[in-house]
């Protein structure tokens, strides 16, 4: 057997989580260097995979052990260039988000083992291809995430923190449920084998339903998004970071890996729900974003809005429109990472994060003012950088596709709005003479700059050049499709 | 050939050297972006004399795949023409004009160097625009010209002004560009792809073909800022007086024309698509025209003219001869961006924007009045400045297609023209003067304006050839319509003389403002456009916005509230959580797969009823089981 690279990636920060942990509170030093080392050297083995990926190979670096042979349960990890993408994002957020946390002096020990261990969910989720498996890790996050909220959040972390897992932990039971209607119907746990089973329609609808109710609540669609902007406005930076780049991503990545390859009949029929829903969280989370007066809590909503365009381009089922939503969910956790890190660096300074107490931070902090802008138009889709990319793709796609035009229309006027909320937050924000609260505070470390480099690299390079993340996620989808036409 | 590549690469490369350093290092590394511009001018001038002597299609094109899609490919492609060729020459000669010009007028300011990042990301993006050779391409560039218009009307943003006018004018173009994204969906979902060559030779269908070229037709009135998108444009004033001259009046303003001249083909299959361009253009010439009659503000009597003058190009575009838009692009862009640097030096030299303070500036800035006086005749149409002889190629299309009633109101329009220019001229220049510490503007400002200055004079002249080079006839003006328009423009310029240029016995205009108070209360509101948009969109949305947000707060989550209470009520429990209803979750995951397992014979019976009250029956099951380990 060939070296088991994707379990590595997978168990190498759990292996980091509990040396940090062993390590304590008293050795907190070398606790978050290995928390960094491991983290890096996690994402190196990444990049290391993805030169050695072939990109027209299907599923590559399979591993598949029995587990439970009595029900059929496997160990069973692949990757694909759509995982890819994501465990990519996964694993280059989770450095980030440990070295900007670098200074965290309440309980380090646990933090940075609780962010390690929140990696290992979420690069387990994009590469698990067993049901049971892919479960584990789905509920594993939330444990991890559970903790960086309600012990380092603000002060309502302990509301925040217990609605976010039950929210979604009411989602994941439905979804539970649709895995065994699906075990049942088909006797296997494999998601790559249920694909094209040609099921029953009236069987599938229903299986799709509590798959909906499960992804749904993560991505988050409205009206299922009220733990969203909670969740972010307690979180610590780097728990927002990771929350909206990579949490949030899990339920669309399930729309795209179980749904609709498997459920691909429901999938047709749900299509102009999904769309008009996605089309509604679009406008709204806009317009609510608008009348926002805390920075996290504009940004939180925004996501609403961008996951929206997600789910436009995966109703759709267009080649466009699939390749968009998985640009989205990149782009998204790149932009809204930067985001939040800038927002977060800001109320290290400033201790708020109201708009109307911060303004001028291009005249007083020109660095961190400028990169806030830069991060803003990112967001709000301009040409060239790669916001716009998935967006443009999710609207070509959904416009070729059979969503009623209606839908596609007022999807479209969520680029104005997005327009309209940023500009209104860069106008409060970043332009003007330097607030109180803003006066004084010293513009961004090294180490900072450092964490959001990266991230700038990416948004240009994806934005300039579609296919150096297409050329990953192109094959995946036309796989989607070709499974979706074979039922 | 692929030198080519280097004319927007160069601006483009200022802008990435520039705009990472510090504010000190930037100011030292100005004259970089100047040689850049110069650079872009050189190879402009060489890609010209490439196409030379023109008339038919591409001489040198590349392109560059950034995305396969599906079994599609997205390309974006440059390609020299005829078309671009000219374009290049305009967009270098008025951009290295006003880099030149900006060394003198943005000298004190200590944020030069990102000026100039910006105004070469500017330049970058429009000479990318006008070499595109296809649509998305077309529309990066123009959606990045509007981010640095954006910043360079925001300038001065510590000022509520240019901070309002910025985002005002940012909005009201992506107004436009929703129109643009939906073209091009449209676009790709008929054609397959994005480049001229396909779209344009794709089979249109009269109805596609209208509803692209009315989306994209939004989008150029946006741009363009054609009524009732103009809002912007006057606000966008507020930003530096050399950026204005560029961006809003010579380059990207015309970029809305210059799309509807790209997308022509899919205009004519239409037919209607380009009779309400034809109306577009008048109602705004006119209008627009009408606004600028009552303007203080000598950049706002500017602006109100280039929306009045894109709406000539429009109605050229309407009547079907993309051409004569073309040529007026042309002329305009030299001559009001002439204009526009004139002003500044203007406003240096009063310190003020408004006319009713000026006074007397001929004799004591000979050079700049001189040049603005070339620059006021041909915008009055005046024969032989360049404006006189687009203009009336635009009146004779007009008369050639027997649009009557567009040639009568488009003289209208050029008889108001003519009359604002002359109120301009004889207040700043001719009246009393009211200050005596007037200076010329400093040399590196004046030589781009007699640059241009001498253009807009010659220009005309060449009016045939550049037909010829286009590759579409453009004839020396007919006898007939030239009388007539010279008529008209002799008549308005005689009318602001006799209002304002008179020593004796000047017409009170006060007196005119009681007599026609409402006509007078329509125009200084602007036709209400700002403040219906103000009021109902802005203020409606705001409103909308809060009232949503308040929904969200109450109602959603509310809701979600609701059920936590009444489960937790129910549990008769308080929700301290201790990780036990992970453990549960997981565990009931296993215990259902068992439990279910046993049930695998029940499903054999393979009706959807009894699936549906499985599923029901194990939500019931689960919900129970995590209540009792909950509590």
């Amino acid at each position: 057997m060939d070296f088991p690279l994707l379990t590595v990636i997978v168990f190498l920060p759990l292996l980091g989580a509990a040396v940090v942990a062993l390590l304590g509170n008293a050795r907190a030093v070398a606790g978050r260097v290995v928390a960094a080392t491991v983290a890096v050297v996690d994402l190196a083995l990444v990049a290391w995979l993805a030169s050695r990926f072939d990109v027209d190979g299907g599923m590559q670096f399979v591993e598949k052990l029995t587990w439970v042979p009595q029900v059929g349960i496997t160990y069973h990890l692949a990757i694909d260039g759509m995982s890819l993408a994501m465990v990519a994002l996964s694993a280059l957020l989770t450095v980030l988000a440990i070295v900007a946390s670098w200074k965290t002096e309440k309980n380090p020990a646990l933090w940075f083992s609780m962010l390690l261990l929140l990696e290992v969910g979420m690069n387990g989720v994009f590469v698990a291809m067993d049901f049971v498996l892919f479960y584990v890790f789905w509920e594993l996050v939330l444990v991890p995430m559970y903790f960086l909220i309600a012990t380092w959040g603000g002060p309502r972390r302990q509301y925040a923190a217990v609605k976010f897992f039950l929210y979604t932990l009411f989602g994941s039971v439905f979804m539970l449920v649709g895995i065994i209607a699906l075990y049942l119907q088909t006797g296997t746990f494999n998601i790559l084998e249920m694909a094209g089973a040609g099921l029953d329609p009236k069987f599938q609808w229903w299986v799709f339903a509590a798959f909906f109710l499960g992804f749904a609540v993560k991505v988050p669609v409205f009206p299922l998004h009220t733990w969203l902007p909670d969740a972010h406005v307690e979180a610590p930076t780097a728990a927002s970071v990771l929350l909206a780049g990579v949490l949030l991503k899990m339920g669309s990545y399930g729309f795209l890996r179980i749904s609709l390859p498997i459920l691909p009949d429901a999938a047709a029929e749900w299509s102009t729900f999904i769309a008009a829903l996605a089309a509604i969280s679009i406008v709204y989370g806009a317009a609510v974003a608008f009348a926002q007066t805390d920075m996290k809590k504009l940004v939180a909503y925004s996501s609403v809005s961008h996951m929206g365009f997600v789910m436009l381009g995966i109703a759709s089922m267009t080649p466009e429109g699939l390749n968009g939503a998985v640009a989205v969910m990149f782009s998204h956790g790149v932009v809204t990472g930067m985001l939040f890190f800038l927002v977060g660096m800001v109320y290290d300074r400033t201790h708020t994060r109201m708009i109307a107490e911060v303004s001028g931070l291009s005249s007083q902090v020109p660095v961190a003012g400028g990169l806030l802008a830069f991060a803003s138009f990112a967001s709000l889709g301009l040409p060239g950088l790669s916001g716009f990319v998935g967006e443009f793709l999710s609207l070509v796609g959904a416009w070729a596709s059979d969503i009623p035009v209606g839908w596609v229309v007022l999807s479209a006027i969520g680029v104005l709005l997005a327009a309209a909320y940023m500009l209104w937050l860069v106008q409060r924000v970043v332009l003007g003479s330097p607030s109180a609260a803003v006066s004084g505070i010293a513009d961004l470390s090294a180490r900072e700059v450092a964490v959001l480099l990266p991230l700038v690299a990416l948004t240009l390079i994806v934005g300039l050049y579609w296919d150096s993340l297409l050329r990953f996620t192109d094959p995946a989808v036309r796989s989607i499709l070709a499974m979706m036409g074979g039922a | 050939m692929d030198w080519v590549t280097l004319i927007p690469l160069l601006p483009a490369l200022a802008f990435v050297v520039l705009a990472p350093l510090s504010r000190a290092a930037r100011a030292k590394l100005v004259p970089l972006a100047v040689a850049a511009v110069l650079g872009s001018l050189g190879l402009s001038i060489a890609a010209f004399l490439a196409v030379w002597p023109g008339g038919h299609g591409e001489v040198w094109q590349a392109s560059v795949t950034i995305a396969h899609i599906g079994d599609r490919a997205i390309t974006l492609g440059l390609a020299l023409e005829p078309m671009s060729a000219i374009m290049l020459t305009v967009v270098t000669v008025v951009g290295a004009c006003v880099q030149v010009y900006s060394l003198g007028y943005m000298h004190r300011e200590d944020r030069i160097g990102w000026y100039y990042a910006v105004l070469s990301l500017f330049t970058a993006a429009m000479l990318a625009l006008v070499l595109s050779d296809n649509f998305l391409g077309l529309f990066m560039a123009w959606e990045v010209m509007g981010l640095c218009s954006y910043l360079l009307i925001g300038f001065w943003h510590e000022q509520e002004a240019p901070r309002l006018a910025s985002i005002k004018a940012f909005l009201t173009t992506k107004v436009g560009d929703l129109g643009f994204m939906l073209a091009l969906a449209v676009v790709y979902a008929e054609a397959g792809a994005f480049d001229f060559a396909t779209v344009l030779h794709h089979d249109w269908t009269a109805g596609t073909a209208t509803l692209v070229a009315l989306l994209m037709l939004f989008a150029a009135m946006g741009k363009s800022a054609q009524f009732p998108l103009h809002v912007w444009l006057p606000d966008a004033m507020a930003g530096p007086t050399p950026a204005s001259a560029l961006i809003h009046a010579a380059t990207m303003v015309a970029a809305g024309v210059f799309l509807v001249v790209r997308a022509f083909p899919i205009f004519e299959a239409s037919g209607i698509a380009l009779t309400i361009t034809l109306w577009v253009g008048l109602i705004t010439a006119l209008l627009a025209g009408l606004l600028a009659m009552v303007q203080h503000d000598i950049k706002k009597v500017l602006a109100y003219s280039t929306i009045s003058q894109l709406g000539f190009m429009f109605i050229a575009l309407g009547a079907g001869s993309s051409t004569a838009a073309l040529y007026h692009l042309v002329t305009h862009a030299y001559f009001k961006s002439l204009l526009f640097l004139g002003a500044g030096v203007i406003i240096h030299a009063a310190h003020t924007q408004d006319m009713r303070q000026m006074g007397g500036l001929a004799k004591k800035l000979p050079v700049t009045s001189l040049a603005f006086a070339s620059g006021s005749l041909a915008l009055a149409g005046i024969v032989p400045f360049s404006g006189f002889w687009s203009k009336d190629e635009i009146l004779a299309v007009l008369l050639h297609e027997h649009q009557y009633v567009a040639f009568a109101i488009a003289l209208l329009a050029a008889f108001v023209t003519a009359f604002y220019v002359a109120r301009l001229w004889f207040r700043v220049f001719t009246a009393p003067t009211q200050q005596e510490d007037l200076h010329e503007g400093h040399r590196s400002m004046l030589v781009p304006m007699v640059v241009l200055a001498v253009i807009t004079a010659v220009i005309g002249f060449f009016g045939p050839t550049l037909g010829d080079f286009l590759g579409h006839e453009i004839p020396w003006p007919a006898l007939g319509t030239a009388a007539i328009s010279t008529v008209a423009a002799l008549g308005g310029i005689t009318l602001g003389w006799y209002v304002y240029g008179r020593r004796t016995s000047v017409v009170n205009t006060q007196a005119l403002k009681q007599r026609f108070p409402h006509a007078y209360g329509v125009l200084a509101n602007k036709y209400y456009f700002d403040l219906t948009y103000g009021y109902f969109v802005v203020g409606g949305y705001t409103t909308l916005a809060r009232a949503l947000a308040t929904f969200d707060a109450r109602v959603v989550d509310g809701v979600v509230n609701g059920v936590a209470a009444a489960w937790r009520s129910l549990s008769a429990a308080g929700w301290t959580f201790d990780g036990r209803i992970v453990d549960g979750a997981v565990n009931g995951a296993a215990s259902a797969v068992r439990a279910a397992g046993d049930k695998v014979r029940t499903l054999q019976t393979g009706s959807v009823r009894s699936y549906q009250t499985l599923i029901a029956g194990a939500v019931v099951l689960l919900v129970v089981w995590i209540l009792v380990k909950g509590a």
